[in-house]
C-alpha cells in the first residue's frame, strides 16, 4: 500500500518534469516549484504506525500554480470541460459529488492531498484521472478548486494533519507551536 | 381530535364509508368509529359514496390480503390494500408498535414486503436485506443478506445511492443492486441463489429500480441518464438469474425489439429505425432511455408497461430531433420483449422530464364508452389517461404548475411548447416549471376502486437553468444543466393531491411546506397514507382529503407505506423514515426544518399494540429481574 503511493507520486513527479520539459513559454512554469522527485516518492502521505518523527512533510507540498489567476482560469475552464462539474456542480458546491467549497474534505483539503483525489481517484466513484490528464492540467484543477476557498494551505499541513482547521481556536500549546521549517512556501524541501 | 373536526363538517361522507366497510369481528373499535356509524345519515344508501369516476381494477395477482408481496401490490400498480381494520374511524389511534434500524442513511425509497409471517426489506448502498420476523417482539432478524457491492457504484448514481426495493417470488426476494448486478435469495436461508451482471458502471450505469415478476419472469431496467447511458430492460428467469431477452430504448429497430406487431398510435412514431433517424449521427448511443422507474402488466394482453428516461445529454442543443425512444412509454410483450406500442410524452425532452414514473391499468368509462386505460402522472406535469391497447391519449390535463407548456395538441398528441422555456447553451432561463424532478418524480400513487380516484404527492417547484455544451467522457455525467430550483407560486414545495383520471380534475389536496417525494398507499377503509420531505406522516380520509392523523418521524419520508396484517391478526402500516434521492437536492435542503438522514422502518398499529409474547417461548426478563 504505501509502496504503492509512493511509486505512483514518483510517477507523477518524473512525467511532470518530461512533461514540463516540452511545454511552451505560455504555460507558467511549473517544473522548477515542484519538489524532487526523491522528496516526495519516499515520503508516505498518511499516517505511519511507530514513527516519532514528523511523518507529514510532503502534504506540505505546494501547488505549484499558488496565486496564478490564469492557471485558476484554465483549472476552471477544465473543471467544464472533463464533467467534474457534472458530479460538483457548476458552483462547485457539490450534487452526485462532495461540496467542494466547504472546509470539509473526506481524503483531506491540502493541494498535495487534492491532487492525489484527481489523479488516482476515490472509492466513491471519483474517476482516475492520471492518465487522461497530465499533471500541469491536475494541478491546474486544484488551483481552481483552492480559488473557493475551503482547501487547506499547503503550509498549515500539520494542523490540518491532526484535524485542527486554520483560523479556527484550537488548544494553547498547539496554536503556540513553532511553525515547520518547510511551512513557508512548502515547495523547499 | 381531527376525527371529531372531520365528523363534524362532513359526516355523511364518512358515515357511509364506515357503513359499507364496517370492521369484521374483532376488530379494534374506538368510540369514535362508533358513534359516526351510529349516526342516522349511516342508514343513507351506500350507493350515494360511489366511485367518482366509475373505475374498476383487475388486482391481479390477487395476493393474500393481509400481505404485501411486490412494490405496487398488484400487477396493475394499485398500491391499494383491501384491509379495514383501520379506517377512518379508528386512524386516529395509530401508534408507533415497533422501529427497525437498518443501518443505512442513503435515502430510502423502498417498500418493505410481508410474505406470510416474516417482513422482508432492503437497504439503499450497501444493498443489503433482512428478514423480520413478526412472530417475534419487536423486529427479531432472522437473517441479513450483505452482497457487498462495488463502493465506486455510489458516485455514479446521480442521485443518491438508492434503492426502490425488491419483489418476492417463489420463495425468492429479488432485488437490484446499485453495480448493476441483480440478485435472488432464499428468504428461508437468506442465502444468494443466483446473482447476475446486467450492466456496467463503467459506462455509467447502475441499477435503483425495483425488479416487477409476472410468472418465471422478472423485468429489470438501467439508471444513468446523467451519465449517458445506453437505457434498457430485460426479462430474466426467475429461477436461474438467465437473461430472456433485452430491449434497448434507443438504437435500431432490431435492439429496441420492434418489429411488424409494433403500431404506435400517433404518425409521427411511426417509421423505420426511429431509434436513430431522431438523433444526431451517433449519438443515440449515448442517448440515455433508462429503465428507472416502474413496471405494470396487463395479464388479459400480455403486455407489460413502463417509461424511459431522458435523452443524455441533458442539453437538448446538443441532439436535435425527436429523441426516440426516451421520454417515451412503451408497452411490449412480456414473453418476447417485441413492443407493440409506445407514446413519447415529452418529444425531445428539454427539461429532464422522463416517462418513468408509473403507469396504474383501470377500466373507466369515458364518454358512455368502458376504455382500457393507464393513468400516468408525467414528470412534464400532464396527467395523462391513455388506451393502454393502442397508446392513444384520451386526456391531457396539468396536476401541477407549469409554464414548460401552453396547451396539449389531441390530435396530434403532442404537447405545444412555449418557446420563451427551451433552453439554449449559456442563456440563463429563470422562472422555468416544472424543474427537471418534474411536477412529479417518481414517487408512485395509488388508486381506490371504492373512490374511483387516484392519489399522488406532488411538486409545486420551478428551477433557473443555464444549460453548458458537455462532451461524453466514460465514467462523468453527461450531463450539462446548471440548476436551481425554488417554490413555484403559493410558496409550498409539497402537495398531496386526489385526481379523478375520468374527468382529468383534482378533487382536493393538502399543501405541504417541503416536497412530497413518498409513495401513497389506499385501503379499503378509506384513508390515505403518505409521507413528507421533513418527516411527517399522514393518514388522510380518501373521499375529501381530510387530515385524520399525522405522526413525526425520525427523518423525511421518501418511501412508500405499506399495510398487512401480523401474525397476531392485527393490521399494521409500515413505512421507511430516511431522506435522500432527489428530495435533498437543493430546494428542500436550504430550508430550515429540513430533517437530518435516518434510515429507520416505522411500524403502526391502533394503539401501538404488537405482538408481546416470543412464540418460541425465550425468557422475556420481568420488570424485578431488568431492574437488578
Amino acid at each position: 500500500m504505501k509502496l504503492r503511493i509512493a511509486l505512483c507520486h514518483l510517477t507523477v513527479v518524473t512525467s511532470m518534469v518530461m512533461l514540463s520539459s516540452c511545454q511552451g513559454g505560455s504555460t507558467p512554469p511549473a517544473a522548477s516549484s515542484v519538489p524532487a522527485a526523491t522528496d516526495v516518492a519516499t515520503q508516505p502521505l498518511g499516517q505511519v504506525a511507530g514513527v516519532s518523527q514528523d511523518p507529514a512533510s510532503s502534504l506540505s507540498t505546494a501547488n505549484p500554480y499558488d496565486g496564478n489567476p490564469q492557471a485558476v482560469e484554465q483549472g476552471k475552464a477544465l473543471f467544464v470541460k472533463m464533467n467534474c462539474a457534472g458530479c460538483h456542480a457548476y458552483t462547485g458546491k457539490g450534487n452526485m459529488g462532495p461540496d467542494l467549497t466547504d472546509t470539509y474534505w473526506r481524503y483531506g483539503g491540502l493541494p498535495i492531498q487534492i491532487y492525489t483525489s484527481i489523479h488516482d481517484g476515490r472509492p466513491q466513484g471519483m474517476p482516475a484521472w492520471g492518465t487522461a490528464l497530465a499533471p500541469q492540467d491536475i494541478w491546474k484543477l486544484v488551483a481552481y478548486i483552492q480559488s473557493f476557498g475551503g482547501t487547506v494551505p499547503a503550509s498549515d499541513y500539520r494542523q490540518a494533519h491532526e484535524g485542527d482547521t486554520p483560523g479556527e481556536q484550537v488548544a494553547p500549546e498547539a496554536s503556540t507551536a513553532p511553525s515547520p521549517p518547510s511551512a513557508s512556501g512548502g515547495s523547499k524541501p | 381530535m381531527a376525527i371529531t373536526a372531520y365528523v363534524g363538517s362532513a359526516g355523511l361522507l364518512l358515515a357511509l364509508a364506515s357503513s359499507w366497510y364496517a370492521p369484521p369481528a374483532g376488530a379494534s373499535q374506538d368510540p369514535a368509529a362508533a358513534s359516526s356509524t351510529a349516526s342516522p345519515q349511516a342508514k343513507a344508501p351506500a350507493a350515494s359514496a360511489t366511485s367518482s369516476s366509475g373505475a374498476t381494477f383487475n388486482f391481479a395477482p390477487n395476493d393474500p390480503a393481509g400481505e404485501w408481496h411486490s412494490q405496487a401490490r398488484d400487477y396493475a400498480n394499485t398500491r391499494y390494500s383491501p384491509l379495514d381494520k383501520i379506517n377512518a374511524g379508528n386512524v386516529g389511534k395509530l401508534r408507533i408498535a415497533w422501529t427497525f434500524s437498518d443501518g443505512t442513511l442513503h435515502g430510502h425509497e423502498a417498500a418493505p414486503l410481508v410474505v406470510g409471517n416474516t417482513m422482508y426489506v432492503v437497504t439503499p448502498f450497501p444493498d443489503m436485506a433482512y428478514a423480520l420476523d413478526l412472530t417475534k417482539p419487536g423486529a427479531f432478524i432472522s437473517w441479513t443478506f450483505k452482497p457487498n457491492p462495488s463502493p465506486s457504484a455510489v458516485g455514479k448514481a446521480c442521485c443518491d445511492a438508492v434503492t426502490r426495493g425488491s419483489t418476492y417470488v417463489d420463495g425468492m426476494l429479488i432485488y437490484n443492486l446499485l453495480d448493476d448486478h441483480t440478485v435472488a435469495v432464499d428468504v428461508k436461508t437468506g442465502k444468494q441463489i443466483w446473482r447476475t451482471k446486467m450492466g456496467n458502471l463503467k459506462t455509467g450505469e447502475t441499477m435503483t429500480m425495483a425488479p416487477f415478476a409476472v410468472g418465471d419472469k422478472v423485468f429489470v431496467g438501467d439508471s444513468g441518464g446523467e451519465m449517458g447511458a445506453h437505457g434498457w430492460i430485460a426479462a430474466l428467469d426467475v429461477h436461474t438469474g438467465k437473461e430472456l431477452w433485452r430491449a434497448y430504448n434507443t438504437g435500431s429497430d432490431a435492439i429496441a425489439r420492434i418489429g411488424a406487431d409494433f403500431k404506435p398510435y400517433y404518425a409521427w412514431m411511426k417509421g423505420k429505425d426511429l431509434g436513430i433517424s431522431t438523433w444526431p449521427a451517433g449519438a443515440w448511443q449515448h442517448g440515455g432511455g433508462t429503465v428507472w422507474g416502474w413496471i405494470s402488466y396487463d395479464p388479459q394482453t400480455n403486455l407489460i408497461y413502463y417509461g424511459t428516461s431522458n435523452p443524455s445529454p441533458r442539453v437538448p442543443a446538443q441532439r436535435p430531433g425527436d429523441n426516440l425512444w426516451a421520454s417515451t412509454i412503451f408497452a411490449r410483450d412480456a414473453d418476447t420483449g417485441m413492443a407493440r406500442w409506445a407514446y413519447q410524452t415529452t418529444p425531445h425532452d428539454e427539461w429532464d422530464y422522463d416517462a418513468v414514473n408509473e403507469d396504474i391499468l383501470m377500466d373507466l368509462p369515458i364518454n358512455g364508452r368502458i376504455r382500457k386505460v393507464m393513468v400516468h402522472f408525467d414528470r412534464n406535469a400532464y396527467a395523462y389517461t391513455i388506451d393502454r391497447t393502442t397508446g392513444e391519449v384520451l386526456l391531457a390535463a396539468p396536476f401541477a404548475y407549469l409554464n414548460w407548456s401552453t396547451g396539449f395538441d389531441m390530435k396530434t398528441g403532442r404537447p405545444i411548447v412555449n418557446k420563451d422555456k427551451e433552453p439554449k447553451p449559456n442563456v440563463e432561463i429563470t422562472n422555468l416549471c416544472p424543474p427537471d424532478i418534474g411536477g412529479k418524480d417518481w414517487q408512485p400513487s395509488a388508486a381506490s376502486p371504492r373512490t374511483g380516484l387516484v392519489y399522488a404527492g406532488i411538486f409545486n417547484i420551478c428551477m433557473d437553468l443555464t444549460d453548458h455544451k458537455v462532451g461524453y467522457i466514460q465514467s462523468t455525467p453527461y450531463d450539462g444543466m446548471e440548476m436551481s430550483r425554488r417554490a413555484a407560486p403559493g410558496g409550498n414545495l409539497g402537495e398531496f393531491m386526489a385526481w379523478n383520471p375520468a374527468t382529468g380534475k383534482k378533487v382536493w389536496a393538502i399543501k405541504e411546506k417541503f416536497m412530497t417525494m413518498s409513495g401513497a398507499l389506499a385501503t379499503a377503509g378509506d384513508i390515505v397514507f403518505y409521507g413528507t420531505a421533513d418527516g411527517w406522516f399522514r393518514a388522510v380520509n380518501a373521499w375529501n382529503g381530510k387530515v385524520l392523523w399525522s405522526q413525526k418521524l425520525g427523518s423525511g419520508v421518501i418511501g412508500q407505506p405499506i399495510t398487512y396484517i401480523g401474525p397476531d391478526h392485527r393490521q399494521y402500516v409500515a413505512i421507511y423514515s430516511g431522506i435522500g434521492g432527489a428530495a435533498t437536492v437543493k430546494a428542500d435542503a436550504n430550508l430550515s426544518g429540513f430533517p437530518a438522514l435516518g434510515g429507520t422502518l416505522y411500524v403502526f398499529s391502533i394503539d401501538g399494540d404488537s405482538v408481546q409474547t416470543d412464540s418460541d417461548d425465550a425468557p422475556t426478563p420481568s420488570p424485578s429481574t431488568a431492574n437488578e
